[in-house]
């Protein structure tokens, strides 16, 4: 009874394929191959490198404006304040080195004396 | 895709800039003081913000004492090279020994006497605040950092 039902639901299944057809046939131009490429590129992806989603992730990010201004500003104020820090410490530096200096010649036993 | 690498590597030029630019006029002020004549000099002007004729005036102080120092030194040396030479003809405290200790710490003494006299000096020169200011590290940094350090080594 069961294999009576299947053989006909079978029947209509390929009755049905054999009536289907495609109405639309407006296809985009280059649709096949934007397709496969699609599929290539879904392929890729898939095994793609670690690297290659990192390089991604940022071209696909900075190719928004406003993460890119975001980036460049961020990039800016770190600039800025590597080099405020730095001089900081150089100002510092040759604060220390001339104040020394100027003792030094005040007293120039003074290390002597210590030693 | 090719925007996205320009904005990547022109933000790390920017930060570059930005970093150098920012080092280049914030050390101004430092090269300019290494590049002057007498640095050291030109640290005092700027530390205690002398006027160019207080300035001029602690530049002449300064090259008397200079002159006067080198002499100082010169003695201290001699008295120095005398006690080397009896130090190593002897085992024991002889009077000359003991002679030439007293000589040579009275030769620092009077040393130290002149370099402070040269800071009080230099001080009144100053303004009242600045000259304050001046003889508090001055002293801290010579007569007072010694005697700290010689505590120091007796504990």
């Amino acid at each position: 009874m069961k294999s009576q039902d299947e053989g006909n639901s079978d029947r209509l299944l390929h009755q049905a394929l054999r009536e289907w057809k495609v109405k639309d046939r407006h296809l985009p131009a280059r649709f096949h191959e934007q397709v496969w490429r699609r599929i290539e590129r879904i392929e890729a992806q898939a095994h793609a490198t670690l690297w290659n989603q990192v390089v991604d992730s940022i071209t696909n990010s900075l190719a928004r404006p406003s993460l890119a201004l975001s980036y460049v500003t961020l990039l800016l104020m770190a600039g800025l304040l590597a080099g405020y820090l730095q001089a900081r410490l150089e100002k510092a530096h040759t604060v220390e080195t001339l104040s020394s200096r100027y003792v030094q010649m005040m007293d120039p036993y003074q290390h002597g004396s210590e030693k | 895709m090719k925007r996205a690498w320009i904005t990547l590597f022109g933000g790390i030029l920017v930060a570059v800039l930005a970093y150098f630019g920012f080092y280049f006029a914030g050390t101004a002020h430092s090269r300019s003081l290494e590049k002057s004549q007498e640095p050291e000099l030109a640290w005092l002007q700027r530390e205690f913000h002398l006027n160019q004729p207080e300035f001029a005036r602690i530049c002449q102080m300064h090259e008397a004492y200079l002159a006067g120092c080198a002499e100082r030194c010169h003695r201290i040396d001699m008295k120095g090279e005398e006690l080397k030479q009896l130090l190593a003809s002897t085992n024991t405290v002889t009077p000359e020994i003991e002679k030439a200790l007293t000589e040579s710490a009275q030769l620092r003494a009077d040393c130290q006497k002149k370099m402070l006299q040269h800071f009080y000096d230099v001080s009144r020169t100053m303004p009242p605040e600045q000259g304050q200011r001046y003889l508090a590290w001055v002293q801290g940094r010579t007569v007072l950092g010694e005697s700290h350090s010689q505590m120091h080594h007796s504990n």
